[in-house]
């Protein structure tokens, strides 16, 4: 590495961090939130950058699986469905003899777990396409969901779900907290770890991972039930911060995690990318949610606005893909 | 187009390739004639003119969005908006319908819609480099946006004939869909349709062969457009006005008949009537399932099976040959 002769190591690496794409998707946020502060009252307010990192920890969390299906190759379209699996079982399971709730909560993680690891069944053994495989499950899902649930929502009476949504330890909403916490382990996961190391090549070229020994089968099973647990996770937090659960509660959230992973730089082709920068892509998702809001527009400006300011944002971080 | 057409005028070779083509087809069409002779058996009155056009009324939206989903798998592509396609095409139909230029300007306008928004679509996809899912999934928010802004809550109105006409008793949702199957095989004689499945199957070869790959992938996007407008225009006919949400199931749908059709997702495989037979064997195991009393979201939970065991059951049987 020092045959580059003048610069020095830290400079261009310093040079490589300020034009990643984390690192603008940071800097974008940055721009709206210093713009938006100064021209709009409230927004800027201590309160209201709380609340909005309160919904960007569970678009975050359903984004942590999304990022690690998507740099290996995949793509997980049952995120939502999953969501709205954990936020309308835990009230719907009949488990009041446990006080805490935490046995409803961790059957709830289980449940959500084993969906992603039936989602990479299907890709990794019957060698269905990820995209289909986990569109059928959100369907099936849907239906079920219908049959056991019904129309109407369910509240939750969760003692730990509802401190998840409603708890400030050290004045931090718990749902930051556990959204920092499970970044911490995705990124350590991703960055540090043997498997990070198996998914990034699994990503970049199955048949060759397979062929340097790695079980890609195990691999793409892990990654698909790690999304599962997170969209489980992100409903729980869903639940406590709603309380009540409905069917459909969870419908947008296959478009932000998607959404979020791409504008923080990650290659949908997957093989390259990074979780850091799915954290600001996350609220950078629920800033525009934000403004579109404070716009006061009609429904369909603002579903207009939502695509647009979505598309937009791609042609500016899209720039990877583009030299693919 | 020459004399020489591959497709207007039979070569020796025609037949022969087109036997090679069914062959990845041919399990599904003795399923999907299985699944027509039960819902025969439980329906007799499907067998008379009458019950023929009611079912082909039913089936000619689902056969529409399935080939404008299939063209541009068969491009390597993929259409998310094709749901907010749909509602688009139904609430500029429902709109215009009744305003000054009548039915013809409320067709020409239709298509118009369609054809415009799948070419953007493309453009962006293909000129900008964006990956197609992501773009039709921001452009599904934008489209669904613009249908809420034309008619913000259901209404709008249909003139009765034209419902008559096309969703009447009589078989002409059937003449339509032979006429669109007709059109799609003489598209796939000209110089953009022969492109099509090239770029698909390899874009990087089909350019340095000088195969307009752009124009060919651009071309599948407006024609997908214009399917998917159709296919609203027809519902908008069949329910007599326009409704700004009601194309979102079809997105699903087009996908899981296009798969179903055995249309692969990374581009150049696959066939039109595999798509069309797929989309066939959906609106069929509703409709059994309706006559047989389930409830419809048990749907739902068939559909989700069924797309799994379609696509997974072929993978099954390839291993246990080799092995």
């Amino acid at each position: 590495m020092s045959d580059a002769g003048a610069t020095p190591l830290f400079v261009r690496r310093a040079a490589l961090f300020l034009r990643s794409g984390p690192f603008l998707t940071v800097l974008v946020v940055a721009a709206v939130w210093i713009v938006a502060g100064l021209t709009m009252a409230g927004f800027g307010s201590y309160g209201h950058l709380r609340y909005m990192l309160e919904l960007a920890a569970v678009i975050g969390l359903v984004a942590a699986g999304q990022t690690l299906v998507v740099i290996g190759g995949g793509i997980d379209l049952s995120v939502g469905a999953i969501v709205t699996v954990s936020a309308v079982g835990v009230p719907l399971l009949p488990w009041d003899a446990d006080a805490s709730g935490v046995a409803a909560v961790l059957a709830i993680l289980a449940g959500a777990t084993g969906i992603g690891l039936l989602n990479g069944l299907g890709v990794a053994f019957l060698r269905v396409h990820p995209m289909i495989m986990t569109l059928a499950m959100a369907t099936f899902l849907q239906g079920v969901l219908i049959i056991v649930a019904g129309g109407s929502a369910v509240s939750m009476h969760n003692p730990l779900v509802a401190w998840l949504g409603e708890a400030r330890p050290w004045g931090v909403p718990a749902g930051i907290v556990l959204w920092v916490v499970v970044s911490l382990l995705t990124l350590l996961i991703l960055h540090a770890t043997p498997f990070g190391a198996r998914i990034f090549a699994l990503g970049a070229n199955p048949l060759a991972t397979s062929l340097s020994g790695v079980d890609v089968r195990v691999t793409t099973m892990a990654i698909f039930a790690a999304s599962g647990l997170t969209a489980g996770l992100a409903g729980v937090l869903m639940l406590g911060m709603n309380g009540q659960g409905y069917v459909g509660i969870g419908d947008p959230y296959v478009l932000a995690s998607i959404a979020a992973v791409v504008l923080g730089g990650t290659s949908i082709l997957g093989g390259s990318g990074t979780y850091a920068g799915s954290i600001p892509g996350s609220a950078l998702l629920v800033t525009i949610t934000a403004l579109i809001t404070v716009v006061n527009a009609s429904p369909g400006w603002r579903s207009i606005l939502f695509g647009s300011l979505i598309l937009g944002l791609l042609l500016l971080s899209g720039r990877e893909s583009r030299r693919r | 187009m020459s004399g020489s057409d591959p497709v207007l005028s039979p070569s020796p070779l025609y037949w022969p390739v087109q036997r090679q083509r069914n062959r990845g087809v041919r399990a599904l069409f003795c399923v999907v004639a299985a699944f027509v002779a039960i819902y025969a058996y439980l329906f007799p009155g499907l067998l008379s003119i009458g019950g023929l056009s009611k079912f082909c009324q039913s089936w000619f939206p689902l056969a529409l969005v399935s080939m404008a989903q299939a063209i541009l798998m068969l491009t390597g592509g993929i259409n998310l908006a094709i749901g907010a396609t749909v509602s688009l095409g139904a609430v500029i139909a429902a709109t215009t319908m009744s305003g000054p230029l009548g039915a013809p300007g409320a067709i020409a306008a239709v298509a118009f819609a369609g054809l415009g928004i799948g070419a953007i679509c493309g453009l962006i996809v293909v000129r900008l480099r964006l990956p197609a899912i992501i773009v039709t999934l921001a452009g599904s928010f934008i489209i669904g946006g613009m249908a809420l802004l034309v008619l913000p809550r259901p209404g709008g109105e249909i003139p009765a004939w034209f419902s008559d006409f096309l969703a009447g008793g009589t078989p002409v949702a059937a003449l339509l869909l032979a006429l669109i199957v007709l059109a799609w095989k003489l598209y796939l004689a000209t110089p953009l349709g022969l492109s099509l499945y090239a770029a698909g199957e390899n874009p990087v070869a089909a350019y340095r062969s000088g195969v307009p790959v752009d124009a060919a992938r651009i071309a599948a996007y407006a024609i997908s457009g214009l399917l998917s407008t159709g296919a609203g225009l027809y519902v908008a006919a069949q329910t007599g006005s326009g409704d700004p949400v009601i194309g979102q199931a079809f997105t699903l749908n087009s996908i899981a008949a296009a798969v179903l059709g055995g249309v692969g997702f990374l581009g150049g495989h696959g066939t039109m009537r595999g798509a069309i037979a797929g989309s066939l064997l959906l609106s069929v195991m509703v409709n059994v399932m309706f006559f047989l009393g389930f409830p419809p979201v048990a749907q739902y939970v068939a559909q989700g099976l069924i797309i799994i065991g379609a696509v997974a059951l072929p993978q099954i049987g390839a291993r246990g040959r080799r092995a």
